[in-house]
């Protein structure tokens, strides 16, 4: 699921006609006090990354005025919040709130429904909430065939002791979410809080919104929005990531080659499927190894895939070894494979013999395969040794290839 | 016997004509499977490896009698053609495809809910019974036997790649299998380990279960509860990947998009410990599954 930015998820928002607080972006001191002059004075501002829980983690600030927004955007910009560094701000007007109400749209996946959670306990977080206030929470399960009708929007908020102005803008601004939240394919639609202003106004205050990643085919205007591949992982990608991205959408509908990068590590790590992938990780991490990267492939992907992919495994600095356990292969095929990865090994200079080289995986045509292996150099594996063995033996080759030592077995050792 | 198929079924392929789709078509038919129809819009009339092609699956049924779907088609066309085969009135459903919007897979599996229909995967291999030499998808390739030999182990699998290799531990510990089934790697699944396991339990040939876990959603907290309910009496052994993730920062996907530890839910040491407090023989290494079949003393496959 791609979340997006604040700025944009608001954007979004108000193109739907729901009221948003007037914002303006920021990306350094001077421009967050032009910002807040521009707004009137008093604003609030918040590190735009694409994480959670952002009060918490002290990434939003309030200021009474335009140099106060200054030394605001000094204390934020250059920080980093869980692994994501603060760049640009979101500057926005500060509202007289005089109560906030909690809404988030989410698929309810064992019920197959959409899932909207109302509060009228807005403004700190879920857990907190249905600790103290369960009483405040509604839940309401929508079929998404039949769609949120406009008197089950007010029933919610009349349930949770709305009235007036209050409960007929609320509905607005719920039905109007709904609509957003299926239009974009969201995965989560979250407003915390929905200010009710001291105007008497119902306003979006906060969003957090995340879209689909499997329906960005039908969202081409989300592309600027969101990092495809972003998932994956828990900080910005990293260079090699993206690359491995481009790799994977050069041929998009043909096999799928994954790339996360960890830190540290010195084993150049490819796996055959998700599942196998699960299981070959653990197996290494439980002998002592260190894999630089997690990877997955799968699907049959064509050699130039594999070629690409393994050549970024491959070019991590500290990567020390490269062993490719997969699962008996169902469709992939094993020789395509194999001339990817000998490929990838000779385009990065890798002779085989010196620097430990493991592959186990057999599969269709993988007669084929095991030549191509051989013919490099490569030791080879079919069914013959379990992935797990294959794991083993593979701490064995690094032992042996580096014996003063080897950043896995080291960690071993300890 | 096995589950959910036999020489009973009688299959039709959407998207047929597609190049994975034809591919596996040719080795299901080499297998020994029956497949009756295609459908591809505007390929009526042609042939994939003999079987006839329609237009429509209402074209199909009305020549053949139709009881299996597999659906082959891009992500964007699937859940309309979840929506054509309940309309024709199809109980069994195997969607192959990845990557298919969650929204719409939402949609067609509250449709065949509805329907009182199964739905295998989405985002699956498959499923084999290799008794009656049918097979539903690429599971196993073109050399079945070399995984799948009869018996009278099933094998619930997350993973696709994974329910070959288990169908291949239950091999190597001298047995065979009698359904294995690849449930699909989403959290969002028609058919998760605990509904398989009400029908192996009543599967006279299935004298045991495997099943390959991984992290993320409740599938084996559920699973561990319905065999404390007694839904399951026969031995259940259990293999949970992904035991790193837990100290990697939450929220990341490793792996299949369902394997994802979020707010705290879906971690691998509770699903472990949860199952293990069922009863249910959890192994810690992976070749474990092994020497675990060969203790229960099955017999011969």
């Amino acid at each position: 699921m791609g979340r997006l930015l604040e700025n944009h998820s608001k954007q979004l928002l108000a193109n739907s006609q729901v009221p948003v607080p007037r914002f303006l972006v920021a990306g350094s001191v001077q421009e967050a006090i032009e910002k807040a002059e521009a707004l009137g004075g008093e604003v609030v501002l918040k590190a735009l990354v694409p994480v959670g829980k952002r009060g918490k983690a002290g990434a939003i600030k309030f200021a009474a005025n335009p140099p106060a927004a200054g030394e605001a955007a000094q204390q934020l910009l250059g920080t980093v919040v869980r692994h994501y560094p603060v760049e640009r701000l979101l500057v926005e007007e500060k509202l007289a709130i005089d109560h906030e109400l909690f809404v988030s749209i989410a698929l309810d996946k064992p019920a197959r429904a959409i899932a909207i959670l109302a509060s009228s306990a807005g403004g700190i977080d879920v857990e907190e909430m249905s600790a103290k206030y369960p009483e405040r929470m509604k839940i309401l399960r929508v079929d998404p065939f039949q769609g949120l009708a406009d008197f089950q929007a007010k029933e919610l908020w009349a349930d949770l002791g709305l009235g007036g102005a209050a409960l007929r803008q609320a509905t607005d601004i719920l039905v109007k979410l709904y609509k957003v939240f299926v239009q974009y394919d969201c995965t989560i639609l979250e407003i915390n809080p929905l200010a009710i202003t001291k105007e008497a106004k119902v306003v979006a205050a906060a969003a957090l919104m995340a879209v689909d990643d499997c329906a960005m085919y039908r969202h081409p205007e989300l592309s600027e929005f969101v990092q495809l591949g972003s998932d994956r992982a828990w900080r910005p990608m990293t260079a090699l990531e993206k690359q491995v991205v481009q790799v994977n959408e050069a041929d998009p509908y043909r096999g799928t080659a994954r790339y996360t990068e960890m830190d540290g590590g010195d084993i150049g790590f490819m796996c055959g499927g998700g599942g196998g992938s699960l299981m070959m990780f653990d197996t290494l991490l439980s002998y002592g190894g260190k894999p630089a990267n997690y990877t997955e492939f799968g699907g049959n992907p064509p050699e130039r895939k594999v070629f690409g992919l393994v050549k970024a495994i491959l070019s991590k600095p500290g990567v020390k070894g490269f062993i490719l356990s997969a699962n008996i292969s169902n469709n992939t095929q094993v020789d395509v494979v194999a001339a990817g990865v000998v490929g990838a090994l000779r385009a990065q200079g890798i002779d085989p013999r010196r620097f430990p080289v493991l592959v186990r995986f057999s599969g269709v045509n993988d007669t084929a395969a095991r030549t191509i292996f051989g013919e490099a150099g490569v030791e080879y594996y079919g069914e013959e040794i379990s992935m797990s063995m294959a794991g083993k033996k593979m701490m064995e080759k690094m032992a042996k290839a580096y014996p003063g030592g080897h950043e896995s077995q080291a960690a071993h050792g300890a | 016997m096995g589950i959910l198929i036999d020489r009973n079924s009688k299959i039709v392929i959407q998207g047929i004509t597609g190049r994975e789709a034809s591919m596996v078509a040719k080795h299901m038919l080499k297998y020994g499977t029956p497949i009756l129809a295609g459908v591809t819009p505007g390929k009526k009339g042609e042939e994939v490896h003999g079987i006839p092609v329609y237009d429509t699956l209402k074209q199909a049924c009305a020549q053949h009698e139709l009881n299996t779907a597999i659906i082959y088609v891009p992500p964007a066309f699937v859940l309309d053609a979840v929506l054509e085969t309940l309309a024709n009135d199809i109980k069994l459903m195997v969607v192959i495809t990845e990557n298919i919007p969650q929204h719409d897979v939402m949609k067609l599996l509250r449709a065949s809910d509805q329907a009182g229909a199964r739905v295998i995967g989405p985002n699956t291999t498959g499923a084999i019974n290799p008794k009656e030499r049918v097979k539903l998808g690429a599971i196993g390739g073109d050399n079945v036997e070399r995984c799948f030999v009869p018996g009278c182990v099933g094998v619930i699998s997350r993973s696709g790649g994974m329910t070959s290799e288990t169908s291949y531990m239950v091999k190597m510990a001298g047995l065979g299998v009698s359904t294995a089934v690849g449930i699909g790697g989403d959290s969002l699944i028609g058919s998760p380990p605990k509904d398989l396991l009400a029908l192996f339990e009543k599967d006279p040939e299935t004298k045991a279960v495997v099943t390959f876990s991984e992290p993320g959603t409740a599938f084996e907290e559920d699973t561990a509860q319905f065999v404390l309910d007694g839904g399951f009496t026969k031995p259940l052994i259990s293999y949970v990947a992904g035991k790193f993730t837990e100290n990697m920062p939450e929220g990341t996907i490793f792996g299949h998009a369902g394997a994802i530890i979020e707010g705290g839910k879906g971690r691998p040491s509770t699903k472990v410990k949860l199952l293990r407090q069922a009863g249910v023989h959890v192994v810690d290494r992976y070749d474990d599954i092994v020497t675990t079949l060969r203790g229960l003393n099955l017999g011969a496959a």
